[in-house]
């Protein structure tokens, strides 16, 4: 199962934050992933920022010291060993994975970029707003996923979505199985990209990150996974400039989209639609085998905050 | 006088239970206010009762029914009105995948478009859609009709051991041992009355696809072919 969610506020006229509705979405697909949930929300700070997750075992205190060292601003961290950091003047965003994996082993970045805000954790979506207080954050777009895990460890590193490591504010989504994922990986780790997880969404991420490092722009990218994976999939792949959805040939996986003058919002079921959004919207499904890309318009937001 | 169920706030099994008290306490005619696509809405009716769901309904809405007659005011998702028995079932916006799977009578309306695998494994019934349909439609089917008015997707009635399927617009391809007739005389008559009693509107000509009956027996001249395979 699964359960994948998208929002686009298209005018960002609404008082509604889009965590809330993003939430909402996910909230209503509980039942369809009880393991993990998470959502990557899209903001217009325009700041470059991290998010790591420092395993148990290091000192907290000495962890903030050494990413400090690192060029990276702690500005707040959580009980549960999850740093918010800004990238300092003497921060370099390529390398900086690395440097803090190396400094601190065992440490999960979970995201990078300059309006990429992700969040993920273990348990259930009412679980994941208790921690983080989603339903607050304002921002265009986002993604949201809540998982049951059929092969892969239930954790952190193992939930999503998935920042598409070496890729600032690239985010996806899975609900299926891909199914040349050990081949893919084979393929990938060859060429020196580096997995940190077991779970075969997360090659959704590497795939798309070697195709744009190839020149092919994000729809082009998208569309050839259509043909490069096997198996079953409906995905999402968000940017601080995109939102899209990819279902695979067979339509094995479900996934309804309802698009307004004023939002696209997808779901896998779409009772979630409903239960979020309610309101005059008509839910479609789209073809097996296609996807579509909306871009984030770039107008000014409308409301003052 | 027609029994009203708003689902608001109310969990699934609550809607289906009180549908299920009402059709007990004899009513016969009833209306479900905001089913907001939730799943299994409906499942097993056993009774003559008229249902009307006022929006979309989710997954396996109607299934396993016999005898009823259910219109869905919105679309509906996958396996809607699956191993149904009897009775009708009219949606008047879209299918989801696998819509009248597997039914053994009755009939079932899409005025929209019918997602992939409709009517897979048919023994009996009618499926109309009005829109198109997408891919393997009528798989594997045994018995009963499908009429679709527009364009059928790939595979279409791949493997069919009896019933037909009627296409108005284009047909993207053929599954295995699909073949395509000229309709009969009683076949136009049949698909007029049908288009006439759900006021659906009828396609310039219709294509007639049925069974090569290729599939039926083994080929002994494959022996060895299968022997080498296997």
């Amino acid at each position: 199962m699964c359960g994948i969610v998208g929002f686009l506020d298209k005018c960002r006229g609404t008082d509604r934050p889009v965590g809330q509705t993003i939430l909402a979405l996910l909230q209503a697909l509980s039942c369809r992933g009880p393991d993990s949930a998470g959502v990557a929300l899209f903001d217009t700070r325009d700041e470059w920022r991290v998010r790591v997750s420092v395993p148990g075992g290091h000192d907290l205190d000495a962890a903030a010291a050494t990413l400090c060292e690192l060029g990276v601003v702690v500005q707040r961290h959580y009980r549960n060993g999850v740093y918010d950091a800004l990238l300092g003047s003497g921060a370099d965003a390529s390398t900086l994975e690395e440097r803090i994996r190396h400094r601190l082993p065992g440490t999960e970045v979970i995201c990078l970029g300059r309006r990429l805000n992700l969040f993920k954790q273990v348990g259930s979506p009412d679980q994941l707003e208790a921690t983080y207080r989603i339903s607050a954050l304002c921002g265009s777009h986002g993604i949201g996923h809540t998982r049951l895990s059929t092969e892969s460890r239930v954790d952190l590193s193992h939930s999503q979505p998935f920042w598409a490591h070496g890729v600032p504010d690239l985010a996806t989504v899975h609900n299926g199985h891909i199914t040349n994922y050990h081949k893919l990986r084979r393929r990938y780790e060859q060429k020196g990209y580096r997995f940190f997880t077991e779970n075969d969404s997360e090659v959704i991420g590497v795939y798309l990150r070697d195709r744009l490092a190839a020149g092919l722009s994000l729809e082009d990218a998208l569309s050839s996974s259509l043909d490069d994976f096997d198996g079953s999939f409906s995905y999402l792949a968000a940017s601080g400039d995109r939102l899209a959805y990819v279902k695979d040939r067979f339509g094995f996986k479900p996934l309804m989209v309802a698009e307004t003058d004023a939002f696209v919002a997808i779901a896998t079921e779409e009772i979630a639609l409903w239960k979020a959004l309610g309101g005059d919207f008509v839910a479609r499904e789209p073809a097996p085998g296609s996807l579509q890309v909306w871009p984030v318009p770039t107008t000014p937001v409308a409301t003052a905050r | 006088l027609t029994f009203i169920i708003d689902c608001q706030g109310k969990s699934t099994r609550e809607i289906n239970r009180e549908l299920r008290a009402a059709i007990t306490a004899g009513q016969r005619d009833m209306r479900v206010l905001a089913p907001d696509a939730r799943h299994n809405l409906g499942v097993a009716l056993l009774e003559p009762v008229r249902v009307v769901f006022e929006g979309s309904v989710g997954y396996y809405c109607a299934g396993m029914m016999d005898g009823a007659h259910v219109e869905v005011r919105g679309s509906a998702g996958w396996g809607t009105a699956e191993s149904m028995m009897g009775g009708t079932v009219v949606i008047d916006g879209n299918a989801g995948s696998g819509v009248a799977a597997s039914i053994r009578g009755g009939t079932v309306v899409v005025r929209g478009d019918a997602a992939a695998r409709a009517g897979v494994s048919m023994k009996g019934g009618t499926l109309l859609i009005g829109g198109g349909c997408g891919y393997m439609a009528g798989f594997m089917m045994q018995k009963g009709r499908i009429v679709v008015c527009g364009d059928a997707g790939d595979a279409l009635a791949d493997s069919m051991y009896e019933g037909v399927v009627f296409v108005g617009g284009k047909i993207a391809s053929l599954g295995n041992d699909a073949v395509v007739e000229e309709p009969t005389a009683e076949d136009r008559a049949w698909l007029h009355d049908l288009l006439t009693t759900y006021n659906v509107p009828a396609p310039a000509a219709l294509k007639k696809i049925v069974s090569g009956r290729k599939l039926w027996n083994f080929d002994k001249k494959e022996l060895e072919v299968w022997k080498a395979a296997l």
